[in-house]
């Protein structure tokens, strides 16, 4: 779960580091001048697009937040606004922790010129912050830094930050910039958090909610094929091979494990959005889903959604043989493999295409 | 080198731990069906219960007081799977497979730590596991669709493991592994210690290796093949089509950056001597054109 700035600095002040004094929104009347208002998105970028504007006079602040309100940024609205005093920036650095696929450990990664342009940056320096202790990082970031009046403030920002990802149960945090202000105080100027869903069970999580459904994502909004695959890696193959086909995907959708009658109606209900639908591919592999499922799931779906387009079912693996015997029952006809469904599939959408 | 998928004798003793839950009853079934040896469970507090016939016991220690253990297959949920993998490596079980899904990637970084000091090898989490096509299934591969023969297939992703294999049995080519590495971002073992498996079995005769965008490892595996396997590969990389910077369903899958793409993995594999595939169909294609 990514969370929004004002959320993530709740827990960075929890666990000891300094952000910018500031509050979340609520009657813009109470607020002092100089503010900078920050518009809540669940999107980089905001600087850039107008997500971040500073306000001298008291009169304008209002009508400032209204308008921040109604701003869209990349597809997103905000519903809260966070107001913060202006900071004099003397220098912005950037500072990260992440865990690293590959050395299967938290990573700190920094960056001299922190800011909105730090992504063009390509000569990061990295370190295992799972080798070293936060004494150590912090004195190696000073010297990277070349900030060397800061060393205690890094070794100590270094074992706070550490304790915030651990305990949080973090994947990602990202404070940029980190900023040294005229007072030579560090400061969080702004911060990216992402916590892991799957550690939900142990904490009290009480955030926004963001739209996720990171299985669906449309890939051509004019395609003419839907496609319903479980598991990531057969969804991307599905689509893989719906290219190969010459026929035009419209979206990658993964059901995942334990695919039952609600996922898959949520998931039909959002595919026959697409205007140029002719068909819906399913391929379903089954292992821990169980085919029957599936199976039931498809008929009810079929029953409750009348303009469904045709379908191509590809369904395999556990409880197949009941699979079948639902669905023969309906007249629905279950495809040997993927190449046939795409071939009957390619068969349907041409005709369209012709008529 | 000693292959840990045959055990100390030959056939292998399995244990399930998490063997009384849904999955684990469920799966117990299957696995027994498709003849692997399976000598007992666990689930805390229901030791003397019976699944499928197999004795239940509340902990590893109380199964190896009669009997050794070679391979624990994992079903335990999520929130309790750190204590039973760590429970599996303190028991000394030479191959741990951990078929459950969503464990915190923090309680799997503490079990990789511990699994650098200890003579354990982990196969997942989030994974289907292995199968051995008439010897053993370890775990949830679904043995209708596989056929026994000299192939050995190694994927990042479930479905498309099954996919693979049932593409192969279709066309009467065989598998002597079905391995599922899993697609968490802190897994076990990694395409490098199956691609040694393969290359020093026999028994194998070509090796299939299914990867997908995000992360490095594709790329590593395609440099480990370089100097260490001589053995033919075919591979896929799934993703061609995936837009940049999106999570597409598991963790592992975002495509972070233009080396983490399909298409440069692909060519990753191929300059490594690889025979590679643009999708599925057509892999399985280039195999049988070979036989």
């Amino acid at each position: 779960m990514k969370l929004l700035e004002y959320e993530a600095k709740i827990l960075l002040a929890k666990s000891n580091i300094a952000i910018p004094s500031g509050t979340v929104v609520t009657d813009p009347s109470l607020l002092n001048v100089p503010v900078v208002l920050k518009s809540q998105v669940p999107i980089g970028g905001r600087g850039k697009t107008g997500g971040i504007i500073i306000v001298d006079n008291k009169a304008d602040v209002a009508s400032t937040v209204e308008k921040l309100l109604r701003l869209d940024i990349k597809g997103f609205t905000p519903r809260t606004i966070l107001a913060e005093d202006k900071l004099s920036i003397k220098r912005e650095l950037y500072i990260s922790l992440l865990i690293d696929r590959q050395s299967a450990a938290i990573q700190l990664i920094a960056h001299k010129n922190g800011g909105v342009e730090v992504e063009e940056n390509t000569d990061f320096k990295t370190w295992n912050a799972n080798e070293q202790p936060a004494g150590v990082l912090g004195q190696e970031l000073a010297d990277y830094y070349e900030l060397p009046e800061q060393t205690f403030a890094l070794q100590d920002l270094v074992e706070n930050l550490k304790a915030c990802f651990v305990q949080n149960d973090a994947t990602l945090i990202e404070i940029n910039p980190l900023i040294i202000t005229a007072d030579n105080e560090l400061i969080a100027g702004d911060c990216k958090m992402t916590l892991d869903d799957a550690a939900a069970f142990r904490h009290e999580w009480h955030f926004e909610e963001k739209p996720a459904e990171a299985n669906f994502v449309t890939i051509d909004p004019n395609g003419t094929t839907a496609t319903i695959a479980n598991g990531a890696g057969l969804a991307m193959a599905t689509v893989d091979a719906a290219f190969d086909a010459g026929l035009a995907p419209a979206n990658f959708l993964d059901i995942g494990g334990g695919a039952n009658e609600e996922t898959l109606l949520r998931a039909f209900h959002r595919i026959v959005e697409y205007e140029n639908l002719q068909a819906i591919i399913i391929n379903i592999f089954a292992g821990i889903t169980r085919a029957d499922e599936v199976a039931r799931a498809i008929v009810s779906a079929k029953a409750k959604i009348t303009d469904l387009p045709p379908l191509f079912i590809r369904l395999a693996g556990t409880n197949y043989e009941a699979a079948s015997d639902i669905l023969t029952k309906e007249g629905i006809i279950i495809m040997p493999n993927l190449s046939a469904c795409l071939e009957a599939a390619q068969k349907v959408v041409k005709k369209v295409a012709h008529a | 080198m000693h292959n840990m998928f045959e055990g100390k004798n030959g056939t292998p003793n399995v244990i399930v731990q998490g063997i009384t839950g849904a999955h684990g009853s469920f799966q117990t079934k299957a696995m027994l069906a498709a003849g692997t040896n399976i000598i007992a469970g666990t689930t805390p507090g229901k030791a003397g219960q019976t699944v499928e016939g197999v004795p239940v016991y509340d902990a590893i220690k109380d199964i190896q007081a009669e009997h050794t253990v070679d391979i624990s297959v994992i079903f335990v949920p999520a929130r309790f799977a750190k204590g039973a993998i760590l429970e599996a490596i303190q028991a000394n079980v030479a191959l741990i497979i951990c078929i459950t899904e969503g464990i915190p990637v923090h309680d799997m970084l503490a079990v990789n730590e511990r699994l650098k000091t200890s003579g354990s090898v982990l196969l997942g989490p989030n994974s289907p596991g292995a199968l051995l096509p008439g010897v053993a299934k370890l775990g949830i591969i679904p043995a209708a669709m596989s056929l026994p023969g000299s192939t050995a297939i190694v994927s990042r992703s479930g479905t498309l493991t099954y996919e693979t294999m049932a593409g192969l049995s279709e066309k009467g080519i065989g598998q002597k592994y079905v391995i599922g590495i899993g697609g968490d971002m802190i897994h076990g073992m990694g395409y490098k210690e199956c691609l040694d498996l393969f290359e020093n079995d026999t028994d194998v005769d070509t090796i299939v290796l299914i990867g997908e965008i995000g992360g490095q490892d594709e790329i590593e595996a395609a440099a480990y093949m370089q100097t260490h396997i001589t053995k033919p590969v075919f591979a896929y990389v799934a993703g061609h089509h995936a837009p940049a910077g999106v999570q597409l369903g598991h963790a592992g899958a975002i495509l972070g950056s233009d080396q983490e793409s399909a298409g440069n993995k692909t060519n990753a594999l191929k300059e490594a001597g690889a025979t590679t595939a643009g999708s599925i169909t057509e892999l399985i294609e280039l195999i049988a054109h070979t036989r």
